[in-house]
Protein backbone atom coordinates (compact mmCIF):
# COMPACT_ATOMS: atom_id res chain seq x y z
CA UNK A 1 0.00 0.00 0.00
CA UNK A 2 1.04 3.43 -0.78
CA UNK A 3 1.21 6.46 1.89
CA UNK A 4 2.74 9.80 2.06
CA UNK A 5 4.14 11.94 4.92
CA UNK A 6 3.99 15.92 4.27
CA UNK A 7 6.54 18.09 6.45
CA UNK A 8 6.29 21.60 6.32
CA UNK A 9 8.59 24.29 7.03
CA UNK A 10 7.87 27.87 6.20
CA UNK A 11 7.10 28.06 2.43
CA UNK A 12 9.24 24.20 1.93
CA UNK A 13 7.61 21.14 1.80
CA UNK A 14 9.01 17.68 2.36
CA UNK A 15 6.71 14.99 0.87
CA UNK A 16 8.03 11.48 1.88
CA UNK A 17 6.61 8.48 -0.78
CA UNK A 18 6.28 5.29 0.79
CA UNK A 19 5.36 2.30 -1.01
CA UNK A 20 5.21 1.25 -4.82
CA UNK A 21 4.19 3.79 -7.27
CA UNK A 22 2.44 2.12 -9.61
CA UNK A 23 -1.52 2.72 -11.01
CA UNK A 24 -3.28 2.30 -7.39
CA UNK A 25 -1.58 5.87 -6.69
CA UNK A 26 -3.52 7.52 -9.31
CA UNK A 27 -5.97 9.07 -7.20
CA UNK A 28 -3.95 9.96 -4.40
CA UNK A 29 -1.57 11.63 -6.33
CA UNK A 30 -4.34 13.36 -8.31
CA UNK A 31 -7.00 14.65 -5.87
CA UNK A 32 -4.39 14.70 -2.60
CA UNK A 33 -0.90 14.93 -3.04
CA UNK A 34 -1.22 17.81 -5.87
CA UNK A 35 -4.20 19.76 -4.10
CA UNK A 36 -1.94 19.83 -1.15
CA UNK A 37 1.44 21.07 -2.57
CA UNK A 38 0.07 23.38 -4.51
CA UNK A 39 0.47 26.44 -2.08
CA UNK A 40 4.01 25.99 -1.30
CA UNK A 41 7.17 27.49 -3.13
CA UNK A 42 9.43 24.84 -2.48
CA UNK A 43 8.74 21.09 -3.12
CA UNK A 44 10.78 18.12 -2.10
CA UNK A 45 9.81 14.61 -3.21
CA UNK A 46 11.26 11.97 -0.98
CA UNK A 47 11.66 8.33 -2.85
CA UNK A 48 14.02 6.94 -0.15
CA UNK A 49 10.98 4.52 0.57
CA UNK A 50 9.49 3.61 -2.93
CA UNK A 51 11.43 0.52 -4.17
CA UNK A 52 9.29 0.35 -7.40
CA UNK A 53 7.80 2.34 -9.72
CA UNK A 54 6.21 1.07 -13.30
CA UNK A 55 5.48 3.39 -16.28
CA UNK A 56 2.21 4.42 -14.67
CA UNK A 57 4.05 6.18 -11.44
CA UNK A 58 6.74 7.27 -13.95
CA UNK A 59 3.67 8.87 -15.79
CA UNK A 60 2.11 10.35 -12.38
CA UNK A 61 5.37 11.83 -11.63
CA UNK A 62 6.04 14.16 -14.44
CA UNK A 63 2.65 14.63 -14.30
CA UNK A 64 2.46 16.39 -10.38
CA UNK A 65 6.57 17.61 -10.99
CA UNK A 66 4.74 19.62 -14.41
CA UNK A 67 1.61 20.18 -12.76
CA UNK A 68 3.23 22.06 -9.57
CA UNK A 69 6.25 24.02 -11.71
CA UNK A 70 3.04 25.16 -13.93
CA UNK A 71 1.24 26.72 -11.10
CA UNK A 72 0.49 30.80 -9.99
CA UNK A 73 3.53 29.62 -7.55
CA UNK A 74 5.89 28.88 -9.78
CA UNK A 75 7.35 25.86 -7.17
CA UNK A 76 10.78 24.90 -7.49
CA UNK A 77 10.73 20.90 -7.10
CA UNK A 78 13.37 18.25 -6.07
CA UNK A 79 13.06 14.73 -6.24
CA UNK A 80 15.34 13.43 -3.89
CA UNK A 81 16.75 10.32 -2.37
CA UNK A 82 16.05 7.95 -5.01
CA UNK A 83 16.52 4.30 -4.39
CA UNK A 84 19.24 2.56 -6.90
CA UNK A 85 16.65 0.21 -7.92
CA UNK A 86 14.48 2.95 -9.07
CA UNK A 87 16.76 5.14 -10.13
CA UNK A 88 18.02 2.35 -12.98
CA UNK A 89 14.40 2.97 -14.28
CA UNK A 90 14.50 6.64 -14.21
CA UNK A 91 18.23 6.69 -15.90
CA UNK A 92 17.06 3.95 -18.74
CA UNK A 93 14.43 6.49 -19.46
CA UNK A 94 16.40 9.47 -18.73
CA UNK A 95 13.71 10.98 -16.63
CA UNK A 96 16.36 13.59 -15.87
CA UNK A 97 16.48 15.07 -19.30
CA UNK A 98 13.12 14.78 -19.58
CA UNK A 99 12.43 16.56 -15.65
CA UNK A 100 15.48 18.84 -15.77
CA UNK A 101 19.08 18.60 -13.79
CA UNK A 102 17.36 20.87 -11.18
CA UNK A 103 14.58 18.75 -10.29
CA UNK A 104 16.82 15.29 -10.51
CA UNK A 105 20.80 16.12 -8.99
CA UNK B 1 -51.83 -25.37 3.93
CA UNK B 2 -51.57 -22.33 6.13
CA UNK B 3 -47.88 -22.82 6.07
CA UNK B 4 -47.69 -22.52 2.33
CA UNK B 5 -49.77 -19.89 1.68
CA UNK B 6 -47.64 -18.03 4.38
CA UNK B 7 -44.83 -18.31 2.89
CA UNK B 8 -46.08 -17.43 -0.41
CA UNK B 9 -47.10 -14.36 1.09
CA UNK B 10 -43.07 -13.96 2.79
CA UNK B 11 -42.21 -14.48 -0.93
CA UNK B 12 -43.94 -12.28 -2.46
CA UNK B 13 -43.67 -9.43 0.12
CA UNK B 14 -39.74 -9.95 -0.27
CA UNK B 15 -40.14 -9.48 -4.00
CA UNK B 16 -41.75 -6.30 -3.62
CA UNK B 17 -39.05 -5.06 -1.55
CA UNK B 18 -36.51 -6.33 -4.02
CA UNK B 19 -38.38 -4.94 -7.07
CA UNK B 20 -36.72 -1.63 -6.85
CA UNK B 21 -32.80 -2.47 -6.76
CA UNK B 22 -33.58 -5.15 -9.22
CA UNK B 23 -34.75 -3.29 -11.68
CA UNK B 24 -31.06 -1.22 -11.20
CA UNK B 25 -29.21 -4.56 -10.82
CA UNK B 26 -31.20 -5.27 -14.01
CA UNK B 27 -29.79 -2.38 -16.42
CA UNK B 28 -26.46 -2.54 -14.24
CA UNK B 29 -26.28 -5.78 -15.90
CA UNK B 30 -27.07 -4.71 -19.31
CA UNK B 31 -24.69 -2.47 -18.71
CA UNK B 32 -22.00 -4.81 -17.39
CA UNK B 33 -22.69 -6.41 -19.85
CA UNK B 34 -22.39 -4.44 -23.04
CA UNK B 35 -19.02 -3.41 -21.36
CA UNK B 36 -17.94 -6.93 -21.46
CA UNK B 37 -18.44 -7.76 -25.31
CA UNK B 38 -17.14 -4.29 -26.19
CA UNK B 39 -13.95 -5.41 -24.55
CA UNK B 40 -13.76 -8.72 -25.54
CA UNK B 41 -14.14 -7.09 -28.97
CA UNK B 42 -11.49 -4.85 -28.12
CA UNK B 43 -9.39 -7.34 -26.86
CA UNK B 44 -9.46 -9.34 -30.47
CA UNK B 45 -8.93 -6.88 -32.45
CA UNK B 46 -5.53 -5.77 -30.37
CA UNK B 47 -4.57 -9.81 -30.62
CA UNK B 48 -5.23 -9.54 -34.80
CA UNK B 49 -2.97 -6.85 -35.27
CA UNK B 50 -0.34 -8.37 -32.46
CA UNK B 51 -0.37 -11.44 -33.84
CA UNK B 52 -0.25 -10.81 -37.98
CA UNK B 53 1.74 -12.31 -40.33
CA UNK B 54 4.95 -12.93 -38.93
CA UNK B 55 7.76 -12.01 -42.05
CA UNK B 56 9.37 -15.02 -43.40
CA UNK B 57 12.95 -14.26 -44.81
CA UNK B 58 16.32 -16.11 -45.55
CA UNK B 59 18.90 -15.83 -42.97
CA UNK B 60 16.85 -16.12 -40.09
CA UNK B 61 13.53 -16.10 -37.94
CA UNK B 62 11.82 -13.42 -35.80
CA UNK B 63 8.48 -14.59 -33.43
CA UNK B 64 6.90 -12.20 -30.81
CA UNK B 65 4.79 -13.11 -28.24
CA UNK B 66 2.52 -10.94 -25.83
CA UNK B 67 0.67 -11.96 -22.47
CA UNK B 68 -1.54 -8.97 -21.48
CA UNK B 69 -1.84 -8.53 -17.61
CA UNK B 70 -5.44 -7.71 -18.13
CA UNK B 71 -7.71 -8.97 -20.98
CA UNK B 72 -6.12 -6.08 -23.33
CA UNK B 73 -2.72 -4.11 -22.57
CA UNK B 74 -0.53 -1.57 -23.59
CA UNK B 75 2.48 -3.37 -24.66
CA UNK B 76 3.53 -3.84 -28.61
CA UNK B 77 5.91 -5.58 -30.66
CA UNK B 78 5.65 -5.29 -35.08
CA UNK B 79 8.28 -6.59 -37.90
CA UNK B 80 8.01 -4.57 -40.97
CA UNK B 81 9.93 -6.09 -44.29
CA UNK B 82 12.03 -3.34 -45.52
CA UNK B 83 12.41 -3.09 -49.15
CA UNK B 84 16.09 -3.81 -49.06
CA UNK B 85 15.71 -7.20 -47.80
CA UNK B 86 16.35 -5.94 -44.40
CA UNK B 87 13.66 -6.99 -41.89
CA UNK B 88 12.52 -3.73 -39.18
CA UNK B 89 11.67 -4.87 -35.84
CA UNK B 90 10.08 -2.75 -32.66
CA UNK B 91 9.11 -3.38 -29.23
CA UNK B 92 7.79 -0.99 -26.92
CA UNK B 93 5.69 -0.19 -23.88
CA UNK B 94 2.73 2.66 -23.55
CA UNK B 95 2.35 3.65 -20.35
CA UNK B 96 -0.41 2.80 -18.32
CA UNK B 97 -2.81 -0.52 -18.49
CA UNK B 98 -5.42 -1.77 -20.10
CA UNK B 99 -8.29 -0.29 -22.64
CA UNK B 100 -6.24 3.31 -22.44
CA UNK B 101 -2.82 1.86 -23.05
CA UNK B 102 -4.44 -0.16 -25.73
CA UNK B 103 -5.69 2.95 -27.46
CA UNK B 104 -2.53 3.99 -27.00
CA UNK B 105 -0.86 0.97 -28.31
CA UNK B 106 -2.94 0.90 -32.02
CA UNK B 107 -1.45 5.08 -32.39
CA UNK B 108 2.10 3.80 -31.34
CA UNK B 109 1.39 0.99 -34.07
CA UNK B 110 0.00 3.30 -37.47
CA UNK B 111 3.16 5.99 -36.29
CA UNK B 112 5.53 2.81 -36.68
CA UNK B 113 3.86 1.48 -39.75
CA UNK B 114 4.23 4.93 -41.65
CA UNK B 115 6.93 6.05 -40.52
CA UNK B 116 8.48 3.15 -41.40
CA UNK B 117 7.70 3.63 -45.55
CA UNK B 118 10.12 6.85 -45.24
CA UNK B 119 12.46 6.13 -43.23
CA UNK B 120 16.26 4.21 -43.51
CA UNK B 121 17.13 3.29 -40.56
CA UNK B 122 15.62 2.82 -36.86
CA UNK B 123 17.31 6.08 -35.35
CA UNK B 124 15.32 8.08 -38.25
CA UNK B 125 12.23 6.11 -37.25
CA UNK B 126 12.31 6.75 -33.65
CA UNK B 127 12.59 10.96 -34.87
CA UNK B 128 9.76 10.49 -37.01
CA UNK B 129 7.48 8.57 -34.68
CA UNK B 130 8.37 11.14 -31.85
CA UNK B 131 7.38 14.13 -34.07
CA UNK B 132 4.27 12.25 -34.92
CA UNK B 133 3.03 11.11 -31.17
CA UNK B 134 4.59 13.98 -29.14
CA UNK B 135 1.82 16.59 -29.40
CA UNK B 136 -1.09 13.60 -28.91
CA UNK B 137 1.54 11.97 -25.73
CA UNK B 138 2.09 15.43 -23.70
CA UNK B 139 -1.89 16.26 -24.43
CA UNK B 140 -2.73 12.82 -22.95
CA UNK B 141 0.28 12.91 -20.07
CA UNK B 142 1.44 9.74 -21.56
CA UNK B 143 3.96 8.17 -23.50
CA UNK B 144 5.78 5.42 -25.30
CA UNK B 145 9.03 3.34 -24.65
CA UNK B 146 10.49 1.69 -27.57
CA UNK B 147 13.34 -0.02 -29.03
CA UNK B 148 13.50 -0.30 -32.95
CA UNK B 149 16.23 -2.36 -35.00
CA UNK B 150 16.66 -3.58 -38.82
CA UNK B 151 18.32 -6.92 -38.74
CA UNK B 152 20.45 -7.10 -42.40
CA UNK B 153 20.68 -10.70 -43.49
CA UNK B 154 23.03 -10.45 -46.41
CA UNK B 155 25.47 -8.56 -43.58
CA UNK B 156 24.53 -10.10 -40.73
CA UNK B 157 24.48 -6.32 -38.66
CA UNK B 158 21.72 -5.54 -36.50
CA UNK B 159 21.35 -1.89 -36.29
CA UNK B 160 19.19 -0.25 -33.04
CA UNK B 161 18.17 2.48 -31.49
CA UNK B 162 16.53 3.57 -28.06
CA UNK B 163 13.54 5.79 -26.87
CA UNK B 164 13.89 4.76 -23.45
CA UNK B 165 13.19 1.22 -23.29
CA UNK B 166 15.30 -1.55 -21.79
CA UNK B 167 17.97 -2.79 -24.05
CA UNK B 168 17.37 -6.13 -25.29
CA UNK B 169 19.70 -9.44 -24.67
CA UNK B 170 22.22 -10.71 -27.14
CA UNK B 171 22.64 -14.37 -26.92
CA UNK B 172 25.67 -15.97 -28.22
CA UNK B 173 24.88 -18.56 -29.07
CA UNK B 174 28.19 -20.41 -29.57
CA UNK B 175 29.99 -19.04 -26.83
CA UNK B 176 26.61 -19.44 -24.93
CA UNK B 177 26.84 -16.40 -23.11
CA UNK B 178 24.19 -13.93 -22.51
CA UNK B 179 24.81 -9.79 -22.90
CA UNK B 180 23.18 -7.05 -23.49
CA UNK B 181 23.41 -5.08 -26.31
CA UNK B 182 25.96 -2.07 -26.44
CA UNK B 183 24.30 0.29 -24.28
CA UNK B 184 22.49 3.09 -26.67
CA UNK B 185 20.18 5.81 -25.03
CA UNK B 186 17.60 8.22 -25.90
CA UNK B 187 14.46 9.70 -24.56
CA UNK B 188 11.08 8.26 -24.61
CA UNK B 189 8.75 8.69 -27.28
CA UNK B 190 6.72 11.96 -25.86
CA UNK B 191 9.30 12.64 -23.35
CA UNK B 192 10.93 15.70 -25.18
CA UNK B 193 10.26 16.82 -29.09
CA UNK B 194 12.77 17.07 -32.07
CA UNK B 195 15.10 14.37 -30.86
CA UNK B 196 17.37 12.59 -32.70
CA UNK B 197 18.28 9.13 -31.77
CA UNK B 198 21.44 7.65 -31.79
CA UNK B 199 22.44 4.48 -33.76
CA UNK B 200 24.35 1.51 -32.06
CA UNK B 201 25.19 -1.30 -34.33
CA UNK B 202 26.59 -5.07 -33.48
CA UNK B 203 27.74 -8.11 -36.16
CA UNK B 204 25.17 -11.22 -35.96
CA UNK B 205 26.64 -14.80 -36.40
CA UNK B 206 24.74 -18.03 -37.02
CA UNK B 207 23.08 -19.38 -34.11
CA UNK B 208 22.83 -16.05 -32.69
CA UNK B 209 19.22 -14.68 -30.49
CA UNK B 210 18.57 -11.25 -29.77
CA UNK B 211 15.98 -10.95 -26.70
CA UNK B 212 13.86 -7.58 -27.31
CA UNK B 213 11.15 -7.70 -24.20
CA UNK B 214 9.41 -5.89 -21.78
CA UNK B 215 10.23 -5.09 -18.17
CA UNK B 216 6.97 -6.91 -17.52
CA UNK B 217 8.72 -10.36 -17.37
CA UNK B 218 11.86 -9.13 -14.88
CA UNK B 219 9.57 -7.19 -12.80
CA UNK B 220 6.99 -10.65 -12.72
CA UNK B 221 6.49 -11.46 -8.37
CA UNK B 222 5.45 -14.56 -7.07
CA UNK B 223 3.38 -14.30 -3.49
CA UNK B 224 6.03 -13.76 -1.53
CA UNK B 225 6.68 -10.29 -3.46
CA UNK B 226 10.14 -11.94 -5.40
CA UNK B 227 10.99 -10.66 -8.86
CA UNK B 228 11.46 -12.73 -11.47
CA UNK B 229 14.74 -10.97 -12.51
CA UNK B 230 17.83 -10.95 -15.03
CA UNK B 231 19.45 -13.84 -13.60
CA UNK B 232 16.37 -16.47 -14.16
CA UNK B 233 15.67 -15.31 -17.52
CA UNK B 234 19.01 -15.41 -18.59
CA UNK B 235 19.26 -18.74 -17.30
CA UNK B 236 15.72 -20.05 -19.18
CA UNK B 237 17.32 -18.27 -22.34
CA UNK B 238 20.43 -20.70 -22.21
CA UNK B 239 19.43 -24.13 -20.83
CA UNK B 240 16.82 -23.46 -24.32
CA UNK B 241 19.11 -22.23 -26.86
CA UNK B 242 19.37 -25.26 -29.04
CA UNK B 243 15.78 -25.43 -29.58
CA UNK B 244 13.71 -23.88 -32.09
CA UNK B 245 12.94 -19.91 -31.89
CA UNK B 246 8.97 -21.05 -31.04
CA UNK B 247 9.89 -23.73 -28.07
CA UNK B 248 11.88 -21.21 -26.96
CA UNK B 249 9.72 -18.35 -26.45
CA UNK B 250 7.18 -20.77 -24.75
CA UNK B 251 9.82 -21.96 -22.44
CA UNK B 252 10.39 -18.33 -21.63
CA UNK B 253 6.98 -17.99 -20.72
CA UNK B 254 7.12 -21.66 -19.14
CA UNK B 255 9.59 -20.05 -16.52
CA UNK B 256 7.85 -16.83 -15.51
CA UNK B 257 4.76 -19.13 -15.04
CA UNK B 258 6.64 -21.70 -12.44
CA UNK B 259 8.34 -19.16 -10.92
CA UNK B 260 4.79 -16.86 -10.18
CA UNK B 261 2.93 -19.93 -9.63
CA UNK B 262 -0.56 -18.42 -10.31
CA UNK B 263 0.14 -14.74 -8.66
CA UNK B 264 -1.96 -12.45 -11.34
CA UNK B 265 0.63 -10.48 -13.83
CA UNK B 266 1.06 -6.67 -12.54
CA UNK B 267 2.25 -5.84 -16.14
CA UNK B 268 2.24 -6.86 -19.45
CA UNK B 269 4.91 -9.45 -20.74
CA UNK B 270 6.05 -9.11 -24.36
CA UNK B 271 8.70 -10.88 -25.82
CA UNK B 272 10.22 -10.77 -29.42
CA UNK B 273 13.31 -13.13 -30.93
CA UNK B 274 15.65 -12.93 -34.12
CA UNK B 275 17.61 -15.78 -34.67
CA UNK B 276 20.39 -16.03 -36.86
CA UNK B 277 20.20 -19.35 -39.01
CA UNK B 278 21.89 -19.88 -42.09
CA UNK B 279 20.95 -23.12 -42.91
CA UNK B 280 18.86 -22.46 -45.96
CA UNK B 281 22.09 -20.74 -47.11
CA UNK B 282 22.20 -22.13 -50.32
CA UNK B 283 18.50 -21.04 -51.11
CA UNK B 284 19.41 -17.29 -49.95
CA UNK B 285 22.40 -16.89 -51.87
CA UNK B 286 20.39 -18.02 -54.70
CA UNK B 287 17.73 -15.72 -54.31
CA UNK B 288 20.16 -13.00 -53.71
CA UNK B 289 22.04 -13.74 -56.96
CA UNK B 290 17.98 -12.98 -58.55
CA UNK B 291 17.37 -9.66 -56.82
CA UNK B 292 20.90 -8.57 -57.98
CA UNK B 293 20.49 -8.92 -61.18
CA UNK B 294 17.35 -7.69 -60.97
CA UNK B 295 18.46 -4.55 -59.42
CA UNK B 296 21.03 -4.10 -62.16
Amino acid sequence: MFSYELIEDNEKAVIYFKGDLDIEVTEIIEEQVIPLLKFYKNVDIDMSEVLFVDSTGIGLLINLVDTLRNTENDIKVTISNIHPQVQEVFEIIQLKEILGEEVLR
Amino acid sequence: MKNSSGRGYLMSFIKDLLFFPSKISDEKQIIDKTLEREIHLARNIQMKLLNGKIPKFEGGEVLGLSLPARLIGGDYYDFYLLGNGKIRVVIGDVMGKGIPAAMLMILTRGAFRSASESTDSPGQTLTAMNQALYEDLRTLKSFVTLFCADWDPQTGILTYANAGHNLPLFIDGKERIVKELPKVSGIMIGGLPNQVYKEGAIHLKNEDIVFFYTDGILEAQNKDGDQYKMERLVHALLSNIDKEIKEIGQCVVDSVNEFTEGVPQKDDITMVLLKVSNRKAKISSFNSSITNSKER
